[in-house]
């Protein structure tokens, strides 16, 4: 079996229709995020906004295609790497209990679709997490997924938690801090063996978190995801602390979506 | 034929076809026996779902482009959604036309929970003549007006089957059934 399957390759049966990063970043009207667009008047999502459900409906899709796709990736972590001083078994063995969270959140995001009245393969889907998680360096990848990706999904699950709380849907409030749990877990694992494989070598760990900023700055744009109160989906503080984020690199992510949000202003 | 204006005639940021669009709301409106002319004005700037009656006589309508897309492909031209758009508004028209609907509010008068309650109906009515459906997507958004609750699904269902209610039913099975 070949080392780094390409994302354009992954198995999709005729439901499901990708778009690209250049179609989804190149729409003129504003790329397409978190159920909403990005041209948008920013308002968080609640489901007192006229098109809150429809929004909740996207983005519980996005979340869908995006655990497949880290099922994928934390499968793929598992086999692209030999066994040894690159990929330690316990790391292996990590990724192999976040395939098993996936799977199950899969499960759970097939369930929820029902629930919301949504298709498989209702909305387009974009790989940019798999794309992620193709990067040759296992540091790289698991940065760039598990800290970037999976804090990204700590945001929107928490996000979706309070929707689900303040529309009184109890199926979603509780499937969606189910799973949170499980991403905060992620997140740590990806902290932890970020500091633990670039313990001696300074110069991997720049890399490793360049990239993670690389990736965190794709989702930042017009300040989608932050601290405002009309951030549509809410920066985590408090999960994204127990999955070893320093108050430094929160501080950073913050920084980042309030630039992003002036830029789009200006 | 029914008469469609779409405006505007051509579009740079989606890629719509004036034409094509016109003849879906024509074949909606001639389903629902509508054979006055229609000016549909498009924001092709905005991928939101948003639509209004600009006005009842002559019938004059406004949508986001977002209204008309297929979700699965962005920017393309999406015939199911369309209908159901131009179906609920067309239903709307012909609801306030009918008599029943003399004390319904204005349309911005309308809260969130009185338009869940009244789409269910004309989504309703639109699934059983072919143009419409996405029953569970209109069971959640009716939901999150009225709650997840028995009762509230006793009452989508209610409106959901109904063939022709009055706006003084709509209202009562739609507060009736709030938390």
């Amino acid at each position: 079996m070949r080392k780094i399957f390409p994302a354009e390759e992954l198995a999709r049966d005729s439901r499901f229709i990708r778009q690209s990063n250049e179609q989804r970043m190149g729409d003129p009207r504003g790329a397409r995020i978190a159920g909403g667009n990005a041209g948008d008047a920013l308002a968080k999502l609640t489901p007192g906004l006229p098109n809150g459900p429809d929004r909740a409906r996207a983005l519980m899709h996005g979340i869908f295609v995006g655990e497949i796709q880290a099922l994928e990736g934390a499968g793929r972590t598992c086999w692209d790497f030999e066994l040894g001083d690159e990929a330690p078994l316990a790391l292996k063995l990590d990724m192999a209990r976040q395939c098993w969270d996936e799977a199950r959140h899969c499960e759970i995001s097939v369930v929820l679709a029902e629930h919301m009245g949504t298709e498989l393969g209702e909305y387009a889907e974009n790989a940019l997490l798999y794309e992620a998680a193709c990067n040759p360096d296992p540091v790289l990848r698991l940065t760039g997924v598990n800290r970037a990706l999976e804090g990204l999904a700590i945001d929107v699950f928490n996000t979706m938690k309070e929707f689900g709380n303040m529309a009184g849907d109890p199926v979603l409030e509780f499937c969606e801090d189910w799973m949170l749990a499980d991403e905060v877990t992620h997140v740590k694992m990806g902290s932890d063996w970020l500091r633990r494989l670039t313990e001696n070598d300074k110069d991997r760990l720049d890399k490793a978190l360049e990239f993670q900023k690389v990736v965190d700055r794709l989702f930042s744009f017009n300040g989608f995801r932050g601290e405002e109160d009309d951030s549509p989906i809410q920066l985590t503080r408090r999960f994204r602390e127990l999955a070893g984020f320093t108050d430094e690199e929160i501080d950073e992510i913050a920084d980042m979506s309030r630039d992003a949000r002036s830029e789009a202003i200006t | 034929m029914v008469q469609v204006s779409v405006k505007p005639e051509s579009f740079e940021m989606v890629l719509y076809d004036a034409a094509v669009i016109g003849e879906v709301v024509a074949e909606v409106a001639e389903r629902l026996g509508v054979d006055e002319a229609i000016t549909l004005n498009i924001d092709e700037t905005s991928p939101l779902g948003r639509s209004k009656i600009l006005s009842y006589d002559p019938i004059d309508l406004w949508v986001d482009g977002g209204a008309l897309e297929n979700t699965q492909r962005p920017r393309n031209f999406g015939q199911a959604r369309s209908r159901d758009t131009i179906g609920r508004l067309l239903l709307r028209i012909l609801d306030r036309r009918s008599g029943r609907f003399d004390d319904a509010p204005a349309d911005d008068e309308l809260d969130l929970s009185q338009f869940a309650a009244w789409d269910v109906h004309n989504v309703g009515r639109l699934e059983r003549i072919g143009l419409g459906g996405q029953k569970k997507r209109r069971l959640y958004q009716f939901r999150n007006r009225h709650g997840f609750t028995d009762t509230a699904d006793a009452a989508f269902e209610e409106l959901w089957g109904s063939s022709e209610l009055s706006w003084a039913e709509i209202e009562r099975i739609s507060v009736g059934c709030r938390p």
